[in-house]
């Protein structure tokens, strides 16, 4: 009676150390960070609120695999709980030589500067939101996909990424159309603090697909090219990109939309930084995929580096919309890392 | 003229001490920036010399393996210790702050590692013993022989 039992307890403790050792043999390094961020804001009346709490996830697999997962938290009116959660990136990466990767999953498009940069980090933004060509959904923010990648190569530091994806339209888990989205970018950074970019990428929306809750009732052909010069240096902050979107249907011809913005900062100390952003959207008569507002606006701010995980900016916003007219808003923010 | 004579004295005090702190400062930022580093790496990975602008590159995550393939790991002193101040200033020309925020930014991007960041010299020499490929900066004499030094134009210290 009592042999089979110390048997059973033996195996028991046998599967345990054989988990434990295996646990060691296999240990990953694997660290979660996260960022948050509240609001403050006056714009005819006075309002508090919080964008988006974002958990960031890095581990190493083994001496060639990695991976990244960033999951964001974010108010939806649509929720039952108001609140949804989102994969905004999920990265497995093969470094199979040099500095060359294969990245396979969600990615942010590697189609400027501040989409390849920030991500949801607010604590690095250099302004408290994202450009307006963002919000008018000018560029494509996801792609799920293969990207190849690499970076730093030469005295010039050239990069470039080359990627094929589900396109516009698409879910995240498939493909809405046989199209695929090509986004081909290179980038070159010859001085510390310096970033020159430019990039294309093409993607064919088939009619009847939902791009960001809209119906397209027309099939599109989409390109888009891309320009951005990026200085962050220990005085002088300067980021400026522009997008062209070319949009094609067979009814509407060829349309174009010009998306700019420039941002420019100035150290006065490590810690205080006064700043300007401007940005422009330009929409041709007749464009139908995108929603035609043509809007200028101007953001003065100061940002507050209290650390590296604590920033308060404080700012001034003047937009001109064509459709809604003027606005002006004065917004506080403490953005954070923890 | 006893009020006076105390305001006096206490004035006089107050001076001697903000010329203390003054000199305190300047005596912890000169420490700082005068401590004398060396580069050691595994024996697997590193050259036995490289550049000062390859070292600055390789420590700025923007090379990932060695020319044998073994993958660059990199181990720092902390930045709160005078070495891993002496680092922050001599290699990457940053604050400690400035140097936290360059590679949070770089991991969040997905395009490097960060560094392994530990509290002494010798912790360093065993972790980078223990590791191909990795390399670290100390500020005291070699001490483990499984780890060799580095000369960073054709020089053994920083």
């Amino acid at each position: 009676m009592i042999r089979p039992l110390l048997k059973k307890i033996k195996s028991f403790f046998c599967i345990l150390l054989g988990l434990a050792l295996s646990g060691n043999l296999f240990s990953q390094n694997t660290t979660i960070k996260g960022f948050a961020d509240v609001l403050a804001s006056y714009d005819k009346k006075a309002s508090f609120g919080f964008d988006e709490q974002d958990l960031f996830i890095t581990s190493q697999l083994n001496d060639h695999f990695s991976f990244l997962g960033e999951s964001v938290f974010k108010y939806d009116p649509s929720s039952e709980t108001d609140f949804s959660v989102s994969i905004e990136r999920l990265i497995i990466k093969y470094n199979y030589y040099g500095n060359n990767n294969i990245i396979v999953g969600k990615v942010h498009t590697p189609i400027n500067y501040w989409n390849d940069t920030y991500h949801h980090g607010r604590v690095f933004y250099p302004t408290i939101g994202r450009p307006l060509l963002f919000d008018a959904q000018i560029i494509p923010l996801h792609t799920t996909g293969i990207n190849f990648q690499g970076h730093d190569f030469g005295n010039v530091k050239f990069g470039y990424d080359f990627m094929i994806g589900n396109g516009l339209g698409s879910a995240p888990v498939k493909d809405n159309d046989p199209y695929k989205s090509v986004t081909a970018a290179v980038h070159i950074k010859p001085v510390d603090g310096m970033r020159i970019g430019a990039s294309y990428y093409n993607d064919v929306i088939s009619q009847g697909a939902e791009v960001e809750g809209k119906i397209i009732n027309w099939k599109v052909n989409q390109q888009l090219l891309t320009g951005s010069f990026a200085y962050f240096g220990k005085k002088f902050e300067l980021l400026t990109e522009s997008t062209l979107a070319l949009n094609h249907t067979d009814t509407t011809g060829t349309k174009q939309t010009l998306a700019s913005y420039l941002y420019a900062g100035y150290k006065i100390t490590q810690k205080i930084i006064p700043y300007i952003r401007v940005d422009d959207l330009h929409y041709q008569d007749g464009e139908i995929l995108f929603t035609k507002d043509n809007t200028q606006d101007f953001v003065l701010g100061l940002r507050y580096q209290v650390n590296y995980l604590i920033v308060a900016k404080l700012e001034y916003q003047h937009t001109q919309f064509e459709t809604e007219g003027k606005n002006d808003k004065i917004t506080m923010q403490l953005a954070i890392g923890f | 003229m006893k009020n006076r004579h105390y305001i006096h004295s206490g004035n006089m005090l107050f001076t001697k001490g903000i010329v203390f702190i003054v000199l305190l400062l300047l005596s912890f930022s000169a420490t700082a920036q005068t401590e004398t580093l060396t580069v050691i790496s595994n024996e697997k990975g590193a050259p036995a010399e490289l550049k000062m602008t390859e070292l600055k590159s390789i420590l700025k995550g923007e090379k990932q393996r060695w020319r044998n393939g073994n993958k660059i790991t990199i181990a720092l002193m902390k930045t709160n210790t005078p070495a891993g101040a002496s680092t922050c200033k001599k290699i990457y020309d940053m604050s400690s702050d400035e140097l936290k925020k360059f590679w949070l930014a770089l991991v969040f991007e997905g395009k490097a590692d960060a560094p392994v960041f530990l509290n002494s010299a010798s912790e360093i020499e065993s972790f980078v013993a223990e590791n191909p490929g990795a390399i670290g900066i100390i500020n005291q004499p070699l001490a483990n022989a499984d780890a060799h030094i580095v000369l960073i134009d054709g020089k053994k210290s920083l």
